[in-house]
């Protein structure tokens, strides 16, 4: 074999190996708070900070019961896509990743990563903080709708 | 030589930043990093794809769904399918699990949030059928939820949204918090 010929075979080995281990999974916790992830890479209701914490919930809810996927955004910005929680699978409108809209927790669980995104499969919330981000302070409710204007 | 391996690296290497318009005919949603994006791939349950948790209907619109495309081996993820209405697009796809299909859509690529392959479907062709709209969501949605019919879009008549928000509140904050909040803004 040409010596050129070896070197593409070893690479393409190489290039096959790390393809491979892009699908395996790595045993992560972190802590984040559960978001609506169309929302926040969109941009289609408004900035990032504004699509998260309190002025965001109830569009959380509607996005998470509506079949989007659902992120945890952790502290450090990362968004990692959650397609399971627990024995529960059904990352397209389960009940509950439903249960969790907008709750800040601490997810233990495997990270996969493909082609530019982070899924994560959560074996156990550790904690659930609950709301701890209140953004309906600076940016209302978002969007603004989300909160009826109650009945006279 | 080296022409040789970089030809061979080039192929075997992913292809990115490929431009998947030709053809489209997707309508702008006046996103900040839409793209058009027409394009041929495989439906896959992504769990599935990663783990090997791979039930046969693909979780029946239940599980999030990728689109591995055909040209490049990458896995999209359709967050979204065309209505306006808070709604995603596994429903859309669930009906060709593990299916090559073509879709026409929006691709969303904005590095400063890390959004790379993030896909809204509008359309979508199987074979040689035409192409269907992906808006049937709502549809889906009110033949599961015959209790619930009624005047107004579906998230405001939710079973489940509104138990939450009937413990949580609108600001998930509880309901002192959601009347302080109507006071002081209505």
């Amino acid at each position: 074999m040409q010596n050129w010929l070896k070197i593409s075979v070893i690479l393409l080995t190489g290039l096959s190996a790390q393809s491979a281990a892009a699908a395996e999974g790595t045993r992560i916790k972190v802590t984040g708070e559960i978001i609506d992830t169309w929302c926040y890479y969109s941009g289609v209701m408004g900035g990032p900070d504004a699509v998260v914490g309190s002025a965001h919930h109830t569009c959380a809810l509607w996005c998470s019961a509506g079949g989007i996927p659902v992120g945890l955004l952790a502290e450090d910005g990362t968004v990692y896509t959650v397609l399971k929680i627990a024995k529960d699978a059904q990352s397209a409108g389960g009940d509950t990743q439903l249960s969790l809209a907008a709750h800040t927790v601490t997810a233990d669980g495997m990270l996969y990563e493909r082609d530019g995104l982070k899924y994560l499969v959560v074996s156990e919330v550790v904690s659930d903080m609950d709301i701890v981000n209140p953004t309906h302070e600076d940016y209302g409710t978002v969007p603004p709708f989300s909160f009826p204007e109650p009945a006279q | 030589m080296m022409r040789y391996l970089l030809a061979i690296l080039l192929c075997a290497g992913p292809v990115s930043a490929q431009d998947f318009s030709e053809g489209s005919e997707a309508k702008t949603w006046n996103l900040y990093a839409e793209a058009p994006a027409r394009f041929e791939a495989t439906v896959v349950d992504i769990l599935c794809e990663l783990t090997g948790d791979c039930p046969q209907d693909c979780g029946d619109g239940m599980r999030q769904l990728g689109l591995v495309r055909t040209a490049d081996n990458v896995m999209v993820l359709p967050m979204k399918n065309s209505q306006p209405a808070f709604t995603g697009a596994a429903a859309e796809l669930a009906p060709f699990c593990n299916q090559v299909i073509e879709v026409d859509g929006l691709l969303i690529e904005d590095e400063d949030l890390g959004a790379s392959n993030i896909y809204l479907v509008q359309r979508i062709k199987a074979g040689d059928a035409d192409w269907i709209k992906a808006n049937t969501w709502t549809k889906k949605w009110a033949e599961r939820h015959p209790e619930a019919a009624g005047k107004g879009p579906w998230f405001r008549r939710d079973p489940r949204v509104n138990e939450v928000i009937g413990r949580e509140g609108y600001l998930g904050l509880g309901p002192e918090a959601d009347e302080t909040y109507a006071e002081e803004n209505f």
